[in-house]
């Protein structure tokens, strides 16, 4: 016995985009302004759910998107103070925890700083992050195909004593279920994406009258203008990671999401998302890859873990794993830029909104993840059981069984959470990864 | 002993430390199993110092070293880490040659295993959260009833009772059996029921990976009859127990530094099974403590005159 074991501690074998640290720049000045947007004598929206933002911004509101808010203060570890104080005023673990978060901040909110005492040493800074969110003037519900999303703004509604004016668009689960029907095609999609344009001229109306402001169309057009051309360079990027070896992956994707995601249509925000495919096609050029010695692609399905992100993309190239695609980034957040008609863009917004990755059938999660696992030519699936997500989790075993009879791909699942990090257990991702690169290596060296 | 190379495979779960050495042609020299707290060096290397005196060597002796199990990690010397499925499926096929589904009840988790002609991984599925259906549940049940977890398996088999335990959740299910003790339920019917539920909760676990026979069922719960006779009713079929059901996966990691030594190979480098060494049907795994035979659980617990209704 003279080998000795491998260090428990491993280097990073990452080599993340240098471009989203741009992204992440604009967003934290994003977030800065928000929080002095009131000094600025700016409305505020509260919303949650689908991107909303380019409505706001030619309404002349600033706004906050509520998972948005929650997922930065996960990924700052900052989350305490706020799931503590919405523990406080009564809501349980099991619930949702972006909307457990953004409760609580909405409770700091209403309490300000003598509300923030909670005798846990450091945790007055943290409060006062989560309590900087300035009051809203205006909820917007725009969630599809989870229910959490409608009651979150109810109860945001009334931690706010009712007086904060409330807009609720509905969205149609898509069940893909009649003859026609398809993914972006039938019957069922035509009047589903009607019915929701519909309800966002309503919701223009609704906030020109109760904010005072004119709506301005042609900067909704402009900014919707800017935003398919970003979503377009964001598919090429998307496009150009199926090479062999992977030269970006997922995990730069999932730092590329917020601007996509919540920030304002301009001409920043395309010139990012074109320096985050140029700079994918020069490693494409020069040989460089997103992580070290690529031995292994995955797919990963399940929303973030945003506790985790550093911890999980440094996991997975540990092991010689490039984590290719998933539902979260490969099918949400204007992933059908095609769709948009940048002179009259509703409709197209209307049907994005309802492309939520969790309004869908399996039927049609089914295609997109075979598809998805097709051309990113992975070679298992991992699915992030998000603890307090239903609505993501509902199909995982479903879409799990269909790639293993279909394309013969496995897959293992590991709990977690969006915002809390307790529900993450180290050894159990690990040694399930473990077990499952473990199969895929035999089956490698039967098959050659 | 038959060869001149020998094996070490060390599974350090978090109950127990399990050591195996093997010879050059998989045969079972000598076997430890030590039950612990938790994850423990110190049961570790009491393990492997008594497999190793027991087979009359030393550390240096050795050929090649496998761990597995939570403190796969923590086992010095070994050259090569392989995860407790990988190791469970290599060790249950070599002892139970054709076996199709390995069921592993363990301290922390349970998990089914399908495997192929060869005893390589198809597919797998781990329960999902915290100790539902794993042998800690029978802990607190033991616990709980205040009998010692070696006759649980009888008390379970008296009852007839079922008393439907509702929950999966071992510290729950605490409570439960605390308040039927209140009411007075007679403890058989506690047992039985709780034995009942784990098997259900096991039945949705071989769900994930699809029910293929013959099955076997491994770990230390394979030793209590009970478990393996309301397993037999769940899955409504025969459930097969290797005479050593605790160091299947001591044993497989054992045959893994063995076949790399065969392939001439380092084990560091190797892929477990990668081709088809086994011999076949099966590789001498007795120790020489007994014949090596199968215990068929479920026809044991049958001839028990076991009182659960059909279909678990
Ligand atoms: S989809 Fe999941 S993360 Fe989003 S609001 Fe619903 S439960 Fe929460």
């Amino acid at each position: 016995m003279t080998a000795t074991m491998p260090p428990l501690a491993t280097p990073d074998r990452t080599n993340r985009l240098a471009a989203t640290r741009h992204g992440n720049r604009m967003v934290a000045q994003y977030w800065d302004d928000l929080f002095t947007a009131r000094e600025r004598g700016q409305q505020i929206v509260w919303y949650n759910g689908g991107a909303l933002n380019p409505i706001f911004q030619a309404a002349g509101l600033a706004w906050c998107h509520g998972e948005a808010f929650a997922a930065r203060l996960a990924a700052q570890q900052l989350e305490g103070p706020a799931q503590l104080a919405g523990a406080e005023y009564g809501y349980n673990a099991e619930l949702c925890s972006y909307s457990r978060t953004h409760l609580g901040c909405a409770v700091l909110t209403v309490q300000g700083d003598e509300g923030a005492q909670t005798g846990v040493v450091g945790a007055h800074d943290q409060a006062e992050l989560a309590a900087r969110l300035p009051a809203p003037d205006f909820f917007v519900n725009n969630y599809a195909g989870c229910s959490t999303g409608q009651q979150w703004d109810e109860i945001s509604y009334r931690v706010f004593d009712k007086e904060v004016p409330i807009f609720n668009i509905s969205h149609p689960f898509l069940w893909g279920n009649k003859a026609d029907a398809g993914y972006l095609q039938g019957e069922e999609w035509e009047s589903a994406s009607r019915y929701v344009r519909d309800q966002l001229v309503d919701l223009i109306a609704w906030l020109e009258e109760r904010s005072g402001n004119k709506f301005d169309w042609d900067l909704l057009r402009e900014s919707m203008t800017y935003i398919k051309r970003a979503a377009e360079l964001r598919r090429e990027g998307l496009e150009l990671c199926k090479a062999k070896p992977a030269p970006a992956t997922f995990w730069d994707w999932i730092s590329a999401i917020a601007p996509i995601n919540f920030l304002p249509g301009n001409q920043e925000l395309v010139d990012y998302f074109a320096s985050v495919r140029d700079e994918i096609q020069h490693r494409i050029d020069h040989g460089i890859t997103g992580i070290e010695n690529e031995r292994y692609r995955l797919y990963f399905d399940g929303i973030m873990n945003w506790n985790k992100l550093g911890f999980l993309s440094r996991k997975f190239a540990e092991h010689g794993v490039a984590v290719m695609a998933g539902r979260y980034i490969t099918n949400a957040f204007w992933q059908e830029p095609q769709l948009i008609d940048t002179d009259d863009p509703l409709l197209g917004m209307a049907q994005h909104y309802l492309l939520c990755p969790t309004n869908h059938g399996t039927r049609t999660l089914d295609y997109l993840t075979l598809r998805d696992c097709e051309e990113y030519d992975v070679d298992g699936i991992v699915f992030h059981s998000t603890r307090t997500c239903r609505a993501f989790t509902g199909p995982q075993r479903l879409l799990a069984r269909s790639a293993q009879n279909n394309l013969g791909i496995p897959s293992i699942f590991f709990e977690g959470d969006v915002a809390d990090a307790s529900f993450y257990k180290e050894e159990i991702l690990e040694s399930r990864l473990a077990a499952m690169l473990e199969a895929i290596d035999v089956k490698r060296a039967q098959a050659s | 002993m038959t060869g001149e190379r020998r094996y070490l495979g060390v599974d350090l779960g978090s109950t127990t430390a399990k050591a195996v050495v093997v010879d050059q042609d998989g045969a079972i020299v000598s076997s430890s199993t030590i039950a612990m707290g938790a994850v423990s060096r110190a049961g570790m290397q009491r393990a492997v110092d008594a497999a190793l005196a027991d087979a009359g060597l030393t550390a240096e002796d050795l050929d090649g070293t496998v761990s597995t199990g939570y403190g796969r990690r923590l086992v010095p010397g070994a050259q090569r880490t392989f995860t407790e499925i990988t190791c469970h499926a290599r060790g249950t096929s070599a002892m139970v040659p054709g076996c199709r589904l390995v069921i592993d009840i363990g301290g922390q988790d349970s998990k089914a295993i399908t495997v192929d002609d060869d005893g390589l991984v198809q597919e797998f599925a781990m329960n999902d959260r915290c100790a539902s259906g794993t042998g800690r549940f029978y802990e607190v049940l033991a616990t709980a009833v205040e009998v010692p977890i070696e006759e649980l398996g009888a008390l379970a088999l008296k009852g007839s009772t079922d008393l439907e335990i509702s929950t999966m959740c071992a510290t729950f299910a605490e409570t439960e059996i605390v308040s039927l003790l209140a009411q007075d339920a007679p403890v058989a019917d506690i047992a039985s029921s709780v034995h009942r539920a784990i098997a259900a909760r096991t039945l949705a676990l071989v769900a994930q990976v699809g029910r293929h026979t013959p099955v076997v069922l491994t770990g230390g719960v394979a030793q209590n009859p009970a478990a393996v006779a309301f397993l037999a009713r769940a899955l409504d079929t025969e459930v097969l127990v290797p005479a050593h059901p605790q160091i299947t996966g001591a044993y497989g990691a054992a045959l893994l530094a063995r076949d790399a030594d065969r392939r001439g190979r380092p084990v560091a480098d190797d892929v477990a099974g990668a081709d088809r060494l086994f011999p076949r049907p099966s590789e001498p795994h007795s120790c020489g403590s007994c014949d090596g035979t199968i215990d068929t659980g479920a026809a044991h617990a049958v001839d028990l005159g076991l009182p659960v209704r059909l279909g678990g």
